[in-house]
């Protein structure tokens, strides 16, 4: 193999297995692997990093409150800012961590680690959650994408630049997204109308046929690869009205709200109902406040209220919330203090995230900062420990280690992370 | 052609006081005392002195205060949407009416005392591409002084963010985060003039699909024939803070309005500016906001060729321009950031108040 290629993860899924499969020839195994079968997640990326402050840990009354005040919850004793009023009424239902501690506080650093669980050792790409959950939870044969992600706004963070190899690292390619979202739409997923339904197939089946045969006849990757990526466009042509906002029923769309992050969380429950097993929810790096903290956080955070509200509401009424994570969380908080801009700066120090369903328990408040926020005053969680909670939560192995040959040692969570078992419905 | 006096270049600072927390605006007593609207509370600051007594509370930021000396009283707004007005001589707290349910953004007091305007409005999606929604309560209030009365309840775009009276006290003009401009009859509350100036407001092409900026003050010129705004031209990534430090005069009186004149080629630099205020003489006027880029945070401009005369760095994010009654002082107000704790744990003071001689 072109050790190029397995470092820009262009390596085929078959190559790569974790070591603790062999395990699952074990009942108990099996057990296992059958009970987290049909688990999804979305997660609510919000890129920039938002405030805890004026999401899901004010301070009320002290100097680092900002203008908006606190709101008590359906958890005694639990208040919210006063921006999340929906969320106050539906806090049995999420989890929230007040503790998160980790490293990284410039963006494209804190995006790598809590998007992958840990920070970069190149040359090698640990690959992102959602490829990781494809691959471990998707099913490859489904015409539906099992890992999309839905941001309009691609300049607005380093996603732009990303190929499949930089999502989905070691993985391989084919456990990338499937990207969609306003203006960036799938490209080229209609026949043109010059071709008959028959000519198509029949061109189809032609070239799967060589291609197939030169991938097997000169163990090509670079023919697997092109024959996963020709099957991924077949499956999209199929279901690309999956992806269009305009057929979501018009009282939905009202109900999530007109923006586009908004609408794109609409998607994303449309596209899980439907088959997809990770979807992402991004738009672009509108959190990231330091100027106007208070005038932006007073648009984005009732917005980001509102869907998750929607969202775990709609997911409960389907019956699909206990097997469906919800995530919200950015790549770090911000600071306590104002910079003379209105602004909060990065803070990797102490911030919030919150989560639902899918294996989290519900009404739960998990660790805490100080009085004014400046730090983490009971169990401080990291990234490692964050990630062993959802990978748990959704019935993936935390830490199974990646079989990859001669390469370093890696484990899906790095250092024996353990989950945050009070999170968890089986813990 | 008459002589028109203008401020030093660089004018002298001669005072430089600190409060507790940012102060967001300020209204003059007499020559030594002023009142400070600040995040914690309203405070009167002797400048003489160098010493300061609070004597008001909102349950957020002070966003406004005004003094009233013929009424012997004195009002603050906040960001609760409250208006409280205080005895002027014993600073007890003598009436508070619920203006808005968000934040009062900006509060001004017609010159004779007998009318207050607010104006709020929260910047909700309304939209895709995040155009503000409709408003869900009336973006201006007008209120009579006296008796608390609530006169008009007048439509806008939300987020409202500056208001300001006419010098004759007929109209009142307020301005949006989209750059639109309403002018109302503060009287009737017939609405004599609207326009939009594009060239307040960001939508974010990098990092974020949304609104940003806006009118942060309105000021009408002495002879009320123009009005006078300011804010930050428009950014492609509206995180940067770095549009530039803009403001611009509208004849309103014109059909439609027009723009007469903007801050002038390489006289600024980049930042936000939220603070305008007209010399006493009616020959300059000072804007001031933050330094993001350049040379200046406080521009002098003279008001009938916009012409730069004068400057300041200050150091800090400028909320308030005030004059003394004879012109001879220029205060300002502001913040700087807001420091880390130090080791006791305590927050240092970061509020300001400077003097400066414009004589």
């Amino acid at each position: 193999m072109h050790r190029r290629l397995f470092l820009e993860g262009s390596l085929a899924a078959g190559a790569v297995s974790m070591g603790s499969f062999s395990a699952l020839f074990s009942a108990k195994a099996m057990a296992e692997e059958v009970k987290r079968q049909g688990k999804k997640c979305i997660l609510l990326w919000l890129c920039g990093a938002p405030s805890q402050f004026e999401t899901w840990d004010p301070k009320p009354g002290t100097e680092t409150a900002g203008p908006f005040a606190s709101i008590p919850t359906v958890i005694p004793g639990v208040h919210v800012s006063e921006l999340m009023p929906q969320c106050a009424g539906i806090l049995d239902k999420l989890a929230i961590i007040r503790s998160m501690k980790t490293e990284p506080s410039e963006h494209f650093q804190g995006i790598d680690v809590l998007t992958r669980g840990d920070g970069p050792r190149p040359p090698f790409t640990r690959p992102i959650l959602g490829s990781v959950v494809a691959q471990q939870l998707g099913q490859l044969d489904s015409p539906v994408p099992q890992f999309v992600l839905l941001d309009p706004c691609p300049e607005g963070n380093e996603f732009k630049s990303f190929k499949a190899g930089n999502w989905a690292g070691w993985l391989g390619a084919e456990y990338g997204p499937v990207r969609a979202g306003g203006e960036y739409s799938i490209p080229n997923i209609l026949r043109p109308e010059s071709i008959t339904e028959t000519d198509h197939a029949d061109r189809e089946a032609l070239r799967a046929f060589l291609s197939r045969k030169f991938e097997n006849d000169q163990a090509s990757v670079a023919a697997a690869g092109y024959n996963a990526a020709f099957a991924r466009v077949k499956g999209l042509m199929s279901c690309a009205p999956l992806f269009d906002i305009e057929r979501l029923p018009d009282d939905d769309r009202r109900r999530y709200g007109p923006g586009a992050f908004a609408q794109h969380a609409l998607l994303a429950r449309n596209l899980i109902e439907n088959g997809s097993t990770f979807v992402m929810v991004a738009n672009g790096m509108p959190w990231d406040n330091h100027v106007f903290q208070h005038e932006m956080h007073q648009m984005l955070v009732p917005e980001l209220d509102n869907v998750i509200y929607q969202l775990v509401s709609d997911l409960e009424q389907r019956g699909m919330l206990d097997d469906t994570l919800v995530i919200a969380m950015g790549e770090f908080g911000r600071t306590p203090w104002l910079n003379d801009a209105r602004g909060r700066d990065h803070f990797a120090t102490a911030w919030s995230m919150a989560m639902a369903g899918g294996g989290i328990r519900g009404g739960v408040v998990h660790g805490a900062t100080d009085e004014r926020g400046f730090d983490v005053a009971s169990d401080p969680v990291d990234n490692r420990q964050l990630f062993a909670t959802f990978f748990t939560a959704l019935g993936i192995d935390p830490n199974a280690e990646y079989d990859l040959g001669d390469l370093p040692t890696f484990h899906r969570v790095e250092g024996n992370a353990e989950p945050i078992t009070s999170l968890l419905t089986a813990g | 052609m008459p002589f028109t006096p203008m401020p030093p270049s660089s004018p002298n600072r001669v005072k430089d006081f600190k409060l507790p927390t940012a102060v967001l605006a300020a209204a003059r007593i007499n020559e030594t005392e002023l009142l400070a609207g600040c995040f914690d509370g309203v405070y009167r600051v002797n400048l003489e002195e160098q010493s300061l007594r609070k004597v008001g509370q909102h349950t957020s930021y002070v966003s406004s205060v005004a003094v009233l000396p013929q009424r012997g009283q004195y009002l603050s707004a906040g960001y609760d949407g409250m208006l409280h007005w205080y005895d002027l001589a014993t600073d007890e707290r003598v009436r508070s009416l619920t203006l808005h349910d968000f934040w009062s953004w900006d509060m001004a007091v017609s010159p004779d005392e007998s009318l207050v305007a607010s104006v709020t409005g929260q910047y909700l999606a309304g939209g895709y591409k995040y155009e503000p929604a409709p408003e869900r309560e009336p973006s201006v209030r007008i209120v009579d002084v006296a008796s608390g009365e609530m006169l008009h309840s007048l439509p806008h775009v939300p987020s409202v963010q500056a208001v300001a009276f006419s010098n004759d006290g007929q109209f009142v003009a307020a301005g949006n985060l989209m750059g639109e401009i309403r002018i109302w009859n503060a009287r009737s509350g017939e609405q004599v003039a609207t326009w939009t100036t594009p060239d307040f407001t960001s939508w974010g092409i990098i990092k974020s699909h949304c609104y940003l900026g806006g009118i942060f003050a309105l000021r009408f010129t002495p002879d009320d024939s123009a009005l006078l705004m300011c804010g930050m031209g428009p950014m492609h990534d509206p995180m940067a803070g770095n549009g530039k430090q803009l403001w611009q005069r509208w004849n309103w009186r014109a059909d439609p309005p027009t723009k007469d004149d903007q801050t002038h080629e390489g006289d600024a630099g980049e930042g936000l500016m939220e603070a305008l205020a007209v010399h006493p003489d009616g020959s300059w006027f000072a804007m001031g906001g933050r330094l993001r880029g350049g040379n200046l945070n406080v521009g002098m401009f003279g008001i009938s060729d916009g012409a730069k005369v004068g400057s300041i760095k200050s150091g800090y994010r400028v909320t308030e321009i005030l004059f003394a009654a004879d012109g001879q002082k220029m205060i300002l107000v502001g913040g700087q950031g807001q420091p880390d704790k130090d080791k006791d744990g305590r927050i240092a003071d970061f509020g300001r108040i400077e003097v400066y001689d414009v004589a």
